[in-house]
């Protein structure tokens, strides 16, 4: 076929046709050219400016010296040099001490606020307020004590973690055969009746001796917990996994192993300060709320 | 029977063989109940796909008819909607889930990260790659005035590739996944996929050499284009060892940072191939077609296939800036992704000037339209993908919604416009019927279809930047403005919206596959004219 002139356009077609479709033999436009070339000028400028093409055993290194490796070291140092200028007391105080300065809440709070959220809300909640599994932080319930220095160790060391030093607390599952069935479900009747909830008062006499013999160890006589071993008391309204008959019954069965990270390691000590400083002033305004309402 | 259809015969039935004998050793040896689900469903394909080869030796066949082979393209339209409704519904429920976070039914199974890839396997393989394979069977034929090259192997071909969709898709649920994106399909459903892509290869490589015309129309460079590098990806990012016959699990021949290089490598060219290269074979047949002009310059499409041919492959580093992979391979693929815009616009500009004459068809014809706004969609997504490509703005945009909201901008306008354009022309001529069932359908689809995307886009872009920048604000002592969640918080209206233009979206998909279901259920033309045969070739 014979190239035809396209009346539309006034330019003629190649010739060829297929099923009715035919092509314009129009010119590469000439903004194409300049846009071609101009990009390939461009990059041909970034190769020799930049790291570029590989060769055999290396690479163009490109004249402006430029190593997105050399970038961060020196971004990271500059931040490090910030750093240490940046909440001085931090650095130069332990928490005992950090405690007794009043100021401190209004001039850093909201900066470490961000931390706290960053690393720990996941778990306990942007109001510290904890949620089912994961206990609340403002309430004074304590399973480690709420000392600043018994607060910052749980912290750098965790609850049941990887780290050789990590306070280590297990309920066991007495489920398993260390106490009766029938026993099982008295003593749940008990922490019922000592937690100050509805229950049967025939099963619960026969569950405080079983408390006695199996749990008091931990949890203490009457059931008032022990700061000492993490055993939570079981006769204030703080439940972390819930005081149910049914959830109870599952702790008792089941046993628990609630863990929290050790965060040396992955934070600074001056971070763990502030958090401690956070989880605490979180605890004192919780009071003030409460004594004012 | 000839002797070469013999052979053929032959050659599938020992491919279709092994495919079997895979799927009969997963469900002896396998010991997940998935993967054994799974071996059932590649035995019984294959078996019967084993059934009918056999019965095809034993019966007299009856002589191949003087006509296009459409059967397989019509299986093929109705795959690319079945895929395409159940792609964008779980895509919409992944919308509203990251809106509404407790949707996801704290079910291992219906979890994000679990239907996530359902989402993207069903679209870009389901809808998209059945899309292609219709339409690339519809061009090849006509564009060649030669029936399909083969009898059997388009079937071999067309349920191979929906097996191996349905098998990544009813995978993920079931944790079945190797974690590559857009390559998560085990080892078997892989190697299921290679069977069928080589058939693929091969059918549309023998049409073309049985073309009665002199030359090979421009629609097929791209459809082969897409073919080839979708082989070649495909083989080198999915091998990997599988750790026992008895379990889904393999590892990835690659580690570290080259496994990242080889997987963006492949991710990219999926786009740059699958979502690019074929599409455009199909905008530079439908298109012309659609509005009856010529293509505006032969030349221009020539430049455009081979530049976006050899700078696509180059540009995959783009997603993996500022990581482990050296500064080198960084530079290179930013560089070729500045340069590889040009060639796109190129293609773009080709598109838009061959609507020139035919202007009035924009307004009349919504499958014109949404070829015409396809077009322009695929120039604001080239643009923009050169742009992130560039590394001081992808400190900006990586990790953001910006990335979701681009490839979105490409998959649901460009992708899926150029579809629907293209299958609203197509559907009435192999089912022989004079139009489609409503224009009026067709324009709704249009409107939904648009204000959907603009919806999406829109939200992503604000979204995008608003995280960029939150997470990028710092206090005068270096320390974080934001938390991250601070910053998920600030996502939500915007994950509101995106879910809102999906729901739009996705009812437009019904209307247009009601309308598909109404074309063919409607009445017949008159016989087709000679014009739409396939030229007799000596010997037959």
């Amino acid at each position: 076929m014979k190239p035809e002139l396209d009346e539309t356009s006034g330019q003629e077609t190649t010739g060829h046709e297929w099923d009715g479709l035919k092509e314009l033999n129009t010119p590469v436009p000439l903004v194409f050219h300049i846009s071609l070339w101009l990009t390939i000028i461009v990059s041909v400028i970034m190769w020799v400016l930049y790291p570029s093409w590989p060769g055999i055993s290396g690479y163009v290194k490109g004249l402006a010296g430029y190593s997105s490796r050399d970038r961060v070291a020196e971004a990271v140092e500059a931040r490090q040099d910030l750093r240490l200028m940046q909440m001085p007391e931090f650095a130069a105080l332990d928490v005992a001490a950090l405690a007794h300065d009043p100021t401190l809440e209004a001039k850093y709070g909201e900066a470490i606020g961000v931390l706290y959220r960053d690393n720990c809300a996941v778990c306990h909640g942007r109001d510290l307020k904890g949620q089912i599994n994961f206990p609340n932080l403002t309430d004074d319930h304590w399973l480690w004590s709420g000392t600043p220095e018994e607060i910052e160790y749980t912290l750098q060391v965790g609850i049941n973690h990887l780290d050789d030093d990590t306070r280590w607390a297990e309920m066991p599952a007495f489920g398993d055969g260390m106490i009766e069935r029938s026993d099982l479900k008295a003593v749940v009747e008990y922490v019922l009746r000592i937690s100050g909830a509805e229950h049967d008062t025939e099963l619960a006499k026969v569950g405080a001796s079983v408390f006695e013999d199996n749990c008091a160890s931990c949890h203490e006589e009457g059931g008032i917990g022990g700061i000492e071993s993490g055993a939570p008391s079981l006769v204030d309204d703080a439940w972390i996994y819930g005081g149910s008959r049914e959830v109870l019954t599952e702790t008792l069965k089941y046993g628990r192993q609630g863990v929290m990270p050790g965060w040396l390691g992955r934070l600074t000590e001056e971070e763990i300060k502030k958090l401690t400083m956070y989880v605490l002033w979180a605890g004192q305004d919780e009071e003030q709320d409460d004594a004012s309402n | 029977m000839t002797t070469s259809d013999r052979l053929e015969i032959g050659v599938i039935f020992a491919a279709t063989l092994m495919v079997f004998l895979l799927g009969v050793a997963i469900l002896g040896f396998g010991r997940e109940a998935g993967y054994v689900v799974h071996g059932w469903l590649i035995a019984i394909v294959a078996g019967w796909g084993l059934m009918n080869l056999i019965n095809r030796l034993n019966d007299k066949q009856p002589d191949i008819p003087h006509e296009y082979a459409d059967t397989v393209i019509k299986w093929g339209v109705w795959a690319t909607f079945i895929w395409g409704v159940i792609g964008f519904t779980i895509g919409d429920i992944l919308a509203w889930q990251l809106a509404i976070p407790s949707w996801n039914g704290d079910m291992s199974w219906s979890n994000f990260g679990r239907i996530r890839p359902m989402h993207t396997t069903a679209v870009i393989f389901g809808f998209g790659g059945n899309a292609l394979m219709a339409t690339s069977f519809y061009v090849v034929q006509r564009t060649s005035r030669a029936r399909l090259a083969s009898e059997v192997s388009p079937w071999f071909v067309f349920f191979g590739y929906n097996l191996f969709v349905l098998l990544a898709v009813t995978g993920y649920p079931m944790g079945i996944t190797q974690s590559k994106e857009y390559a998560e399909p085990e080892w078997y459903a892989d190697l299921v996929l290679t069977f069928a892509w080589v058939g693929y290869l091969w059918i549309y490589m023998r049409t073309l050499a049985n073309r009665a015309e002199p030359h090979i129309y421009v629609a097929n460079w791209y459809y082969m284009g897409f073919i080839v590098v979708i082989a070649m990806l495909h083989v080198v990012n999915n091998l990997a060892m599988p750790i026992s016959i008895a379990y889904p699990k393999s590892y990835s021949l690659f580690s570290g940072v080259q496994d990242a290089m080889t997987q963006w490598w492949y991710g990219h060219n999926a786009v740059g191939f699958l979502l690019t290269a074929g599409f455009l074979g199909m905008m530079y047949y439908f298109l012309p077609k659609a509005v009856n002009r010529p293509i505006y310059s032969y030349r221009l499409s020539i430049i455009g296939f081979w530049g976006i041919t050899f700078l696509y492959l180059w540009a995959g580093s783009h997603h993996l800036h500022y990581t482990a992979l050296p500064d080198w391979v960084q530079y290179l693929g930013m560089t070729m992704s500045v340069i590889l815009l040009v060639p796109s616009w190129g293609s773009v500009f080709n598109g838009i000037l061959t609507i020139n004459g035919a202007w009035d068809k924009v307004r009349t014809d919504p499958a014109v339209r949404f070829m015409m706004v396809a077009i322009l969609f695929y120039g604001l997504a080239t643009f923009e993908g050169s742009f992130l490509a560039i590394r001081p703005v992808n400190t900006l945009s990586h990790y953001t919604d910006w990335t979701v909201g681009h490839v979105h901008a490409g998959a649901l306008g460009w992708v899926a416009f150029i579809t629907f354009g293209a299958m609203y022309k197509m559907v009435p001529w192999i089912w022989k019927r004079e139009g489609t069932y409503s224009l009026r359908l067709e324009a709704w689809h249009f409107w939904l279809a648009l204000s959907g995307t603009l919806i999406y886009v829109g939200a992503m872009w604000n979204s995008g930047i608003t995280q960029a920048l939150m997470w990028q604000t710092y206090d005068a002592d270096g320390n974080f403005v934001y938390a991250f969640i601070d910053t998920v918080d600030a996502m939500r209206p915007y994950y509101f919206a995106r879910a809102i233009g999906g729901l739009l979206y996705l009812i437009g998909a019904c209307l247009g596959a009601y309308n598909i279901y109404m074309t063919v259920n409607g009445p017949r033309m008159a016989p087709a004219s000679d014009a739409n045969r396939p030229i007799l070739q000596p010997g037959e």
